[in-house]
């Protein structure tokens, strides 16, 4: 069995008595495209500088094809970067700064020109050579940044929130030209952002970080699909959560009470620590079932509507439990259970006990 | 903005007046200096009844003056060179570092600003009398650092609290060693922070005055010494074309910096 390209053991990172990072552990393939996405402060930052070495982790350890990072310094671990901040070097060109990696590494003039033109050319930046970074937009100093840190065919590339201070256009049209880019070049990219929307749009896979630690690593369906947890459940896609009483379960599944008299069974369960019977449904607005009668056989927790949205394809319906907790509804537009429906209406909720998730 | 210059109407009148105003106060003497310095007058009488370059003539047949302007430019020298390499070091430590008492550091680093220059000079040339520093070009430089440092970690530091370490880490990232990204990257980048420090220290030490005279020995003066005791001896017309030599050279001096000012911004 053959190590994995890069791996990430259980990284720890105290500033004093603040824990910044813990228990970090991720194994990342050649190529792969993967994102940290979570909250600010939530370390994924902190675990990106120490792969740049700019930290030194309290503990754990990083290992490229097997071997350990950490006593390597930053400018001999062939690692790019690409920053939030514009971090062009405003005294020389754009071909200066994207032939500085080379140039350090004294390559020949030829082997540098060849480069730049061709970087140039990947970054779709021609033209631009003598252009000084100050007489260039943001988004344009981000593509040169990304240039320059390919120059040197660096085996991981990292990002952090390179597309932050880009206005929403922009961004979008940027991280088209990075997945081209990743596909282009089959260079293996650690990703940071915050913006879930951006994560899910790009990477292979996603680490959603919570609070220095990892909640979960998976790709985007899987997180939305089956999240591990809570946060990411709240962090990736809309949810709605209802309170409920777990009456039963064995640890993989448990069988719920909603509402007075409500008895689910069989719903996912994902615990954490000690036996509460207090549970968090978690409900996805596509997944919910909407009837306008009690159903005979199933199940169902009244609600009242309190809004209809239409929303182009989708109808959006916000409705109340009758202990106050709110609860979305997504339906196609035209369906039928939405025919004459209208606001203070009392409606039935269902759902499929298998794909909803209870957090405990 | 409120008080818009085109809209003041007459009262933009009365600026312009005290503009003209501040500015002849200014003006004047040197222009005056400069006035008699070419004048015929041995007795420095103004306006003078003819002009001619006479006193220019003595000033460059005299060695004394000659002496005097060269060693001048030689401490102005020594000092910037001190001056911008120690305040380049001391700033790096006052921005990056993170120790305990660093603004205090900061501000004793500013203290010869606003210590009287005549308390400093005293100081000095009794400490440099144990050290048998006086009337020697390392006393002169040493003296002459002390007041042009601030300056230049002044300049300096607000040069390097505006450059983003991360360009830095981003130059080292690229594969050039700390000390590597700081000559290629770091120091282009702050470059008006140092050519300001550089120009600071130079002026601080080519005028400078009291220090001087308390450094100086009969062998070895200063242009601005060698005027002040010459106008003791006798009142030579000849003083008044050496300052207005050294009031050129500082012309030039910052002439030369506004157009490097516009070389950095462009
Ligand atoms: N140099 C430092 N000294 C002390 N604490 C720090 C330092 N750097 C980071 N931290 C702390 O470590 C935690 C994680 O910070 P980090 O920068 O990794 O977050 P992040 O996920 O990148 O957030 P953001 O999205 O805001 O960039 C934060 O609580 C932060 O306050
Ligand atoms: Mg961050």
């Amino acid at each position: 069995m053959t190590a994995p390209f890069l791996q990430i053991r259980g990284i720890r990172k105290d500033y004093g008595k603040v824990t910044a990072v813990q228990d970090v552990s991720l194994e990342i393939r050649r190529g792969e495209f993967l994102t940290f996405l979570g909250p600010s402060g939530s370390g994924k930052s902190t675990t990106l500088y120490i792969l740049a070495g700019f930290q030194d982790p309290t503990a754990g350890d990083i290992l490229l094809e097997g071997r350990s990072l950490l006593s390597t310094p930053s400018h001999l671990r062939q690692i790019g970067m690409v920053f939030q901040r514009y971090t062009l070097f405003p005294h020389l060109t754009v071909a200066e700064n994207i032939g500085f990696p080379l140039k350090v590494r004294r390559k020949s003039r030829a082997e540098i020109d060849a480069k730049v033109k061709q970087m140039l050319e990947l970054v779709r930046l021609e033209g631009f050579e003598d252009r000084r970074p100050s007489e260039m937009s943001g988004g344009q100093q981000q593509r040169v940044a990304l240039a320059r840190a390919l120059s040197y065919d660096p085996p991981v590339l990292l990002m952090d929130e390179p597309l932050s201070a880009l206005d929403k256009k922009l961004r979008e049209e940027i991280q088209h030209e990075i997945r081209r880019i990743h596909q282009e070049t089959e260079v293996t990219i650690l990703y940071v952002t915050h913006d879930q929307e951006e994560a899910l749009r790009m990477s292979d896979r996603i680490a959603v970080f919570s609070k220095g630690v990892i909640d979960q690593v998976g790709t985007g369906s899987e997180l939305y699909a089956e999240p591990a947890t809570r946060f990411v459940a709240e962090f990736i896609g809309d949810s709605d959560f209802l309170s409920c009483a777990v009456v039963a379960s064995n640890g993989q599944s448990a069988d719920i009470r909603l509402g007075d008299d409500w008895l689910v069974e069989g719903v996912p369960l994902h615990a954490r620590g000690g036996g509460r019977n207090e549970g968090a449904l978690l409900l996805r607005p596509e997944r919910v079932q909407l009837h306008r009668n009690q159903p005979a056989a199933t199940g169902a927790l009244p609600v009242r509507v309190d809004d209809l949205t239409f929303l182009g394809s989708n109808v959006h319906v916000a409705t109340t439990t009758g202990w106050g907790e709110p609860v979305a509804i997504r339906l196609p537009f035209g369906h039928d259970a939405i025919d004459g429906l209208s606001r203070g209406d009392t409606v039935w909720l269902g759902f499929d006990p298998r794909t909803a998730h209870v957090f405990c | 903005m409120l008080l818009h210059f085109e809209r003041l109407g007459s009262w933009k009148w009365v600026l312009v007046g005290i503009t003209a105003l501040t500015t002849a106060f200014l003006l004047l003497p040197i222009l005056f200096i400069a006035a008699l310095s070419f004048g015929s007058s041995q007795w420095l009488i103004f306006p003078p009844p003819s002009w001619t370059l006479r006193w220019y003539r003595e000033f460059f047949a005299d060695p004394r003056w000659i002496e005097a302007a060269w060693t001048s430019f030689k401490i102005a020298a020594l000092v910037t060179v001190f001056s911008v390499g120690i305040g380049l070091c001391a700033s790096f430590a006052l921005v990056r570092g993170r120790f305990k008492g660093r603004e205090a550091l900061k501000a004793l680093f500013l203290t010869p600003m606003i210590l009287p220059v005549v308390v400093l000079a005293v100081a000095l040339y009794a400490f440099f009398l144990r050290l048998g520093l006086n009337g020697t070009v390392t006393g002169f430089v040493i003296a002459h650092l002390v007041v042009a440092l601030p300056f230049s970690i002044l300049a300096i530091t607000n040069a390097l609290e505006g450059f983003d370490k991360s360009i830095e880490d981003a130059a080292v990232l690229c594969g050039a060693s700390p000390l590597e990204a700081k000559f290629r990257v770091t120091l282009p980048a702050i470059g008006h922070g140092l050519f300001s420090a550089a120009i600071f220290s130079f002026l601080t030490s080519w005028d400078e005055v009291v220090l001087a005279i308390f450094m100086a020995s009969p062998t070895l003066q200063t242009l601005p010494v060698r005027i002040w005791t010459t106008l003791r001896q006798d009142l030579t017309p000849v003083i008044a074309s050496a300052s207005t030599l050294l009031v050129l050279f500082t012309i030039l001096l910052m002439m030369l910096v506004a157009l490097v000012r516009k070389g950095f911004k462009s």
